[in-house]
């Protein structure tokens, strides 16, 4: 998918290329400091904080220091960014992306680059769940879920959280089970009702954890994967993938392996794949990067809305500028088109 | 009396000069906002399709500006939307608008000319001129709608071209303004020199290499920009070309059993659907395996949040057609929801996969590159707008 041509850039300052990939989800976000041979260099892995701009910085803060402690990541210099998740283009503003991309593309280059024949991708993040579905190397079919939540990460941290357990333990717990509970999948509040229900009639907390992972990919499975061929190689990514007993599901439900990828890049695909397409963009294009720089936590940001009134629609608009000069960097809302800065 | 009309997208214009003919006063809704919307889902019954909430909030509009007689299409079709004016009527009693009457105007058969009683139904005089009077209103009313549609189809084929972002919508409110001014039977005949030459103001980059994309589905979400979240515009601004057969002016000649397009599309979704079910079923079928048939590289289907009749076409796209003619397809169901995110989401990535089949298309030599000099024509009701349009962006 992803093509190099010949490198139309010579850099002065000696120093070796980096690209710099950021995935801002709605749970966590994620950067990734690669180098020219995909390698990683650096990886930041944080719950949000508040709202985008603070958890980049937070983030951007915590990359920095990596940086600052390790005198061979100082030889880098970062040629590109690029962002994704669905603040992307709010990201995107604030930090000086070279691009934004949407998730589904950055996940399929990713796992493109990891397993190259790859043919199904499963994701499930923290607000949504998406499956890609890869032939001869290039997406051909996508779904997300649009309208429902039921069966992401948050519901599982809810319900974990009922049942009193960490949600990192909630893996090995289901995969103790020898009899799984069955859960209505359809929706979380049935799944809910039924999981009050078997806790109160005396289900053990294993059987009911190992039901709601079988429900939860039962759900998965109806609402995305509509009439999709499922075909191996399968990858199953994103945060969920940490939890064991949703493998064991879904490999029981398909029927076949599910490779999860390894050393936690299974929540990183998405801002690893924005730095390989960064890499992309960078080599392609005889642009110099427009990334403010590892340094952008000094920089103060403000937000504020209005409404337009214009005309009978009243968008709201969305304005973010730099506070030190009244520098307006992102503008948006309207449903016209006006005001619009990206 | 005045009398007012729900909106549907740029088919203002029309609607008005049916009525105005007639000689009555017409006042015009606001154009459909959040507000409306609103009032819309408030008043509605939660499971009805999300056109019948917007229609009742442009109405309330229309009443809060003096309006005091509506006029409503309803067709008795398979579909529920045959009781939309009935049902509408009653809620406006309800909230309080005691005096208002909603006029049904039934198209399930034009050629039946039940839609004449509708006509004189808005007259306050009854004379023997009325007749006249309604042959002119229909004159006019259909080479406007006509109008609209080239104006509609000339801005999803140059909206990808421009240079300076939003040109194209402000030559589109531009000539639905004039449209609507033109009142003389001699400017109208002349109107779609003006169209054409409007558009060829635009600044166009002509070394771009848009993607063509269909859109089709339910008509009401279709066309009404503020529903479909303005999906005519993101697409263009992504660097898409985007074609549409759906207009008021295809339905109205559709319904006067003239439009053999339609008919042709029918013939092609009999294997699949053998009859009418309502909405657009039918004919997204028909449009899906032509469009795949003449090589273009999406397909978009829009229609109502528990809309029936497009919800059993897409099982119908997704399970047998799709695997048969591999022309890449995404779904979005409209409701009043205005978050825009996951909708930006799934339209960007949709352009991505796209652009990608086509990267990889050319590169197997699948097809050779189009020569720029022999575009098809896709054009669907004669004239040659389409030609003169083509012929603006390969004349660099």
């Amino acid at each position: 998918m992803v093509q190099v041509n010949d490198k139309t850039h010579v850099p002065k300052d000696g120093k070796h290329d980096s690209y710099l990939g950021i995935d801002v989800g709605s749970v966590t976000l994620k950067f990734v400091l690669m180098d020219n041979d995909q390698r990683v260099l650096s990886q930041v892995f944080l719950r949000n904080q508040g709202s985008p701009i603070d958890s980049v910085k937070f983030g951007m803060a915590e990359m920095r220091s990596q940086i600052e402690k390790n005198p061979e990541l100082q030889e880098y210099a970062i040629r590109a960014c690029g962002t994704t998740g669905s603040a992307r283009y709010l990201t995107k503003a604030v930090v000086g992306g070279d691009l934004a991309k949407t998730e589904i593309i950055a996940h399929a280059v990713a796992t493109q680059s990891l397993y190259p024949d790859v043919r199904t991708i499963l994701e499930i993040g923290g607000q949504d769940s998406k499956i890609i579905i890869l032939r001869d190397g290039i997406i051909v079919d996508f779904a997300m879920n649009s309208v429902c939540a039921a069966g992401t990460g948050s519901f599982l941290d809810h319900q974990a959280t009922r049942l009193n357990i960490p949600i990192e333990d909630f893996g090995d717990y289901a995969v103790k089970s020898k009899n799984p509970a069955s859960i209505a999948g359809r929706c979380t509040v049935f799944a809910e009702s039924d999981m009050i229900h078997k806790q109160n009639s005396g289900y053990s907390k294993e059987d009911i954890i190992a039901g709601l992972c079988d429900s939860l990919v039962r759900n998965y499975l109806n609402n995305l994967s509509k009439g999709k061929d499922l075909e191996e190689p399968i990858v199953f990514q994103g945060g969920v993938s940490f939890n064991k007993g949703i493998i064991q599901a879904f490999e029981r439900h398909l029927g076949c392996k599910i490779t999860v990828p390894k050393n936690g890049l299974n929540v990183l695909m998405g801002a690893l794949g924005m730095a390989i397409l960064s890499r992309e963009y960078y080599i392609n294009n005889e642009i110099d990067t427009v990334f403010r720089g590892l340094r952008m936590t000094d920089i103060d940001f403000r937000t504020r809305t209005f409404n337009c009134g214009d005309c009978p629609n009243n968008c709201s608009i969305v304005e973010c500028s730099i506070v030190e000069n009244n520098e307006v960097i992102a503008r948006w809302g309207s449903r016209c088109g006006k005001w619009e800065v990206f | 009396m005045i009398v007012s009309f729900p909106n549907m997208g740029y088919s203002w214009p029309a609607f008005k000069t049916l009525i105005e003919c007639m000689g009555v006063k017409v006042v015009l809704p606001d154009p459909t906002n959040r507000e409306a919307v609103k009032i819309g889902v408030k008043y509605s019954p939660e499971f009805v399709c999300f056109p019948f909430k917007v229609t009742l909030g442009d109405f309330v509009s229309a009443i809060k500006k003096g309006a005091d007689t509506l006029v409503m299409a309803i067709d008795c079709g398979p579909c529920r939307f045959g009781f939309y004016h009935a049902v509408q009527e009653r809620i406006l009693h309800d909230m309080g608008y005691k005096n208002i009457r909603v006029i049904p105007l039934d198209q399930a058969d034009l050629l039946e000319f039940k839609w004449v009683k509708t006509l004189f139904d808005v007259t306050p005089t009854k004379n023997l001129f009325l007749y006249t009077k309604a042959v002119k209103a229909v004159q006019y009313f259909i080479k406007k709608t006509k109008y609209i549609e080239d104006i509609s189809t000339a801005e999803g084929l140059i909206r990808c071209y421009e240079r300076n972002k939003g040109d194209t919508t402000r030559v589109v409110k531009e000539l639905l303004i004039k449209l609507d001014k033109t009142n003389k039977i001699n400017e109208l005949r002349k109107f779609k020199s003006v169209i054409t030459n409007d558009f060829k103001k635009i600044d166009i980059d002509r070394s771009r290499d848009p993607l063509k994309v269909a859109l089709s589905g339910e008509i009401h979400i279709t066309l009404e920009s503020h529903d479909n979240l303005d999906i005519r515009r993101k697409l263009g601004e992504m660097g898409v070309q985007l074609y549409q057969n759906l207009s008021v002016y295809d339905w109205v000649i559709h319904k006067f059993h003239l439009n053999f397009h339609r008919k042709w599309l029918e013939y092609l979704a009999r294997p699949y659907m053998p009859m009418d079910i309502g909405g657009e079923a039918v004919w997204v079928i028909g449009e899906y395996i032509d469009r795949a048939r003449s090589g273009f590289d999406g397909f978009i289907h829009a229609y109502p949040f528990t809309c029936m009749p497009e919800i059993s076409a897409r099982t119908i796209l997704t399970n047998t057609l799709y695997k048969k003619y591999n022309l890449p397809i995404i779904f979005f169901s409209f409701d009043e929801h205005a978050a825009e995110s996951g909708f930006r989401t799934r339209l960007e990535a949709f352009v991505d996969l796209i652009q990608g089949r086509r990267k990889q298309k050319r590169q197997k030599k699948e097809i050779k590159l189009e020569k720029k000099s022999k575009e098809p024509s896709y054009e669907v009701h004669g004239g040659s707008l389409y030609n003169s349009i083509f012929q603006f962006i390969q004349a660099g």
